[in-house]
């Protein structure tokens, strides 16, 4: 009687398990977990904030001001298409939380990797040029993400993911007939992160740099962008993670043993 | 009485002194002239040579492009001296009315050394104890991290760039990294032995050119004319 009460309570646990191919091997125990990706979760990091105004677009547009405001809209436009927005900070004074440090380029870059984000956005401007500049990192790409990876080069294992966005960007930004530059840059904290990350830098409408502070001109720009992460977030993959490398034995050595005495 | 003839000979004498004593004076001007210009080693300018072709990699802001032009000039023959001069030939370039990367006018290049790779890290030995003097020593050590060269030969130009350039820099992303590719592209079209590049500000490191490019890293050097991304 116990028996078949087991067997049935056993039954839907079967039900729901996946049938695994006879000729799949199984999983080895050193096999490294895959990097997580919250597809629904995107970064925006407005550059600069407090202190750091960063460049003076006119006498009375500071490039910290512009980079907020279209953070602002790009987050309203991507929440209404259903994503969960981070912000590395949401206020001019762009502090660590709970104190009254600033923020650095490493506790942004902190804020991105502990999010696992589908994209992030550095989101910069400037008086020079015109449209949109979108930048990925100068790294050379690698085949996957190491075990110990280096903090200066995080991103490397991520740069064919984020020349994908890139182009994806890129274009949606052409359909939208805004003037667009792409190429790459050492700009950081972009090399830090550990997630698909572009540097997207808006530069005026033509020739007035006024029109940096334009919010209809911010608009159009956060919408193209919005526009084409909707499509990123099933597209993008996450590369593997390498297995650790096994460390050699010390040979031992008289000098070596005689060290480590007492 | 003193017969005419001593008198003549007397005053013919007194003017060949005098003759005498002026071209000594003469003399003795030309050799101390000579003398001061032989001790005097001091280089004034660099030994240029005739003037030769040489590419510039010119950034233009509207499209964000590098663009590689030619240009006449002459340029000294020792290869520091001669990166130094192509680098103010183009910032030069920058500041002239009407271009299409602008910059401030003025001296912007304060030195440039170039140094064969690899480039090996000093460990202190462990052991080995102070010297008498109170000084580690310190050993050549096989540094995992060393910058390696590409090809035999290869070497890494460490640019020393003047504090008044950079903070008159205009600022953004795309300003700044194209003055970065057009100093590399230039240093990689002209000297090609150098395969690595790095700056300084007034002989030390600093995070930014102006904010926006990273002026800590090891770029390597490359034809930046061909567009990192395809459209």
């Amino acid at each position: 009687m116990i028996a078949c009460i087991l067997a049935l309570a056993a039954l839907p646990c079967l039900a729901q398990t996946p049938t695994v191919p006879a000729a799949a091997p199984a999983p080895s125990l050193a096999a490294p977990p895959p990097i997580p990706l919250n597809r629904g979760v995107i970064l925006l990091d407005p550059a600069h904030g407090g202190v750091d105004s960063g460049s003076r677009i006119t006498d009375s547009i500071a490039e910290k001001d512009v980079t907020l405001n279209l953070a602002f809209k790009l987050r309203s436009l991507l929440a209404a298409r259903g994503f969960n927005v981070v912000m590395t900070h949401d206020s001019d004074a762009a502090t660590e939380p709970n104190s009254p440090n600033p923020l650095t380029l490493d506790d942004r870059a902190g804020i991105a990797n502990h999010a696992h984000p589908v994209a992030c956005l550095l989101l910069h401007a400037t008086a020079a040029g015109n449209g949109v500049h979108l930048y990925s990192s100068e790294l050379s790409p690698t085949a996957g993400e190491p075990a110990a990876n280096p903090w200066l080069t995080a991103q490397a294992p991520w740069v064919v993911q984020s020349q994908k966005l890139q182009k994806q960007l890129g274009a949606a930004l052409t359909r939208a007939n805004i003037p667009l530059v792409m190429s790459r840059a050492s700009v950081r904290p972009v090399d830090s992160l550990t997630c698909p990350a572009l540097v997207v830098e808006l530069a005026p409408d033509g020739s007035d740099a006024t029109s940096l502070a334009d919010a209809s001109y911010q608009q159009r720009v956060a919408e193209a962008l919005a526009a084409a992460l909707v499509f990123w977030k099933n597209q993008a993959q996450p590369p593997d993670r390498l297995p650790a490398a096994i460390p050699a034995a010390p040979a031992t050595t008289p000098a070596a043993t005689a060290g480590a005495r007492p | 009485m003193i017969s005419r003839h001593q008198r003549i000979l007397f005053w013919v004498l007194i003017g060949c002194i005098l003759a005498m004593a002026g071209l000594l004076f003469w003399e003795r001007e030309r050799a101390r002239d000579r003398v001061s210009a032989l001790a005097d080693a001091t280089p004034i300018d660099a030994p240029y040579t005739n003037t030769e072709s040489i590419t510039l990699d010119l950034a233009n802001d509207s499209d964000g492009s590098i663009t590689a032009v030619t240009r006449q000039i002459a340029l000294p023959d020792e290869a520091t001296a001669r990166a130094r001069a192509l680098l103010e030939h183009l910032v030069a370039e920058y500041a002239l009315p009407g271009s299409p990367h602008p910059l401030q006018s003025g001296a912007a290049i304060d030195d440039v050394f170039l140094l064969p790779l690899p480039i090996n890290g000093h460990a202190i030995a462990a052991s080995t104890n102070p010297t008498p003097t109170g000084a580690t020593p310190t050993s050549p050590v096989a540094d995992p991290n060393a910058l390696q060269p590409q090809t035999p030969g290869g070497e890494l130009a460490v640019i020393d760039l003047r504090s008044n350039f950079v903070n008159a820099h205009p600022s953004g992303v795309e300003v700044e990294t194209l003055t970065l590719q057009s100093i590399i592209g230039t240093l990689h079209a002209n000297l090609p032995q150098i395969e690595q590049v790095r700056f300084l500000v007034d002989g030390q490191p600093r995070e930014t050119l102006a904010g926006h490019a990273d002026l800590l890293r090891t770029y390597p050097s490359r034809d930046t004319t061909v567009p990192d991304v395809a459209p």
